[in-house]
């Protein structure tokens, strides 16, 4: 995969994240006070922030490409297939993809 | 607006100038580069002045949205801290801005490139510095990754 191609890529699923539901509810907060410190508070963002943005990175190569595998995703978007797995578990869980048949004996994942 | 900003630029290129977006608040940054400009302090024009009514609207998809449009640099401009207009909407932006930095680091643009700065209606000199300032520090980092993209195309 090409510089340019990761960094665009990149771009948008920052994009979309921010615009995501669960990201906007943490770092729109102003006046709810939270019960634990700061510097808890932000690490907990950062990892919210850090997986919006690589779930959005899938997303979006799902939505370029059509039906991938784990080991597809893994190839375009240059992260490990264990991480992309607890993705799609989670994105599964919330309705976001499904599955849609086989190819070499691995799922393949689209939007639902 | 932004996209008729970087249609125009499109055109005149030829140099590396650094091309920076500026969103500043109404009530007082606004007013700053006003006053700027009536006391006729010199500033470059590599600047593009977008009027917003207060810092606390700018969303973090505005700066990652302008970065991608190919904008070498983002500064946000507001009121000094306790100063606002809307009595909290700059220190909604000093919280968001924090993860504005990470994300665009994560991205993999230099974070510098984006900037949060406060400048109150009277101070028409500090904005002309600021400016001087943050477009000597983008000619420094050189173009963004985007819009060496842009060009090559």
């Amino acid at each position: 995969m090409s510089e340019r191609e990761n960094l665009i890529r990149k771009t948008s699923a920052a994009i979309e994240a921010f615009k995501s539901q669960r990201l906007r509810w943490v770092t729109g907060r102003s006046q709810v006070k939270v019960e634990i410190d700061e510097e808890k508070y932000r690490k907990v963002v950062d990892s919210i922030m850090r997986d919006e943005i690589e779930r959005h990175m899938i997303i979006g190569a799902i939505k370029e490409k059509g039906p991938l595998t784990v080991e597809e995703i893994s190839q375009l978007i240059n992260l490990q297939p264990s991480r992309i797995m607890q993705h799609i578990i989670a994105l599964r869980r919330n309705g976001v993809i499904n599955e849609a048949g086989e190819k070499n004996r691995q799922y393949l994942y689209k939007l639902a | 607006m932004v996209k008729d900003i970087f249609e125009e630029e499109k055109k005149a290129e030829k140099e590396f100038e650094p091309l920076i977006v500026a969103y500043c608040c109404n009530w007082c940054s606004y007013a700053g580069a006003d006053l700027a400009g009536t006391s006729r302090f010199e500033y470059p024009t590599n600047i593009r002045i977008i009027r917003i009514m207060c810092t606390g609207r700018v969303d973090p998809t505005f700066v990652l949205e302008t970065l991608r449009m190919g904008a070498d640099g983002v500064l946000i401009a507001g009121c000094h801290p306790g100063d606002c207009h809307y009595q909290k909407g700059n220190f909604m932006m000093e919280k968001r801005f924090d993860y504005i930095k990470k994300a665009v680091s994560s991205i993999g643009i230099e974070p510098e490139r984006v900037r949060l700065e406060w400048v109150s209606a009277s101070e028409g000199g500090k904005f002309a510095a600021l400016v001087r300032e943050v477009t000597n520090q983008i000619r420094e980092l050189g173009p963004s990754p985007f819009r060496l993209m842009r060009n090559s195309k």
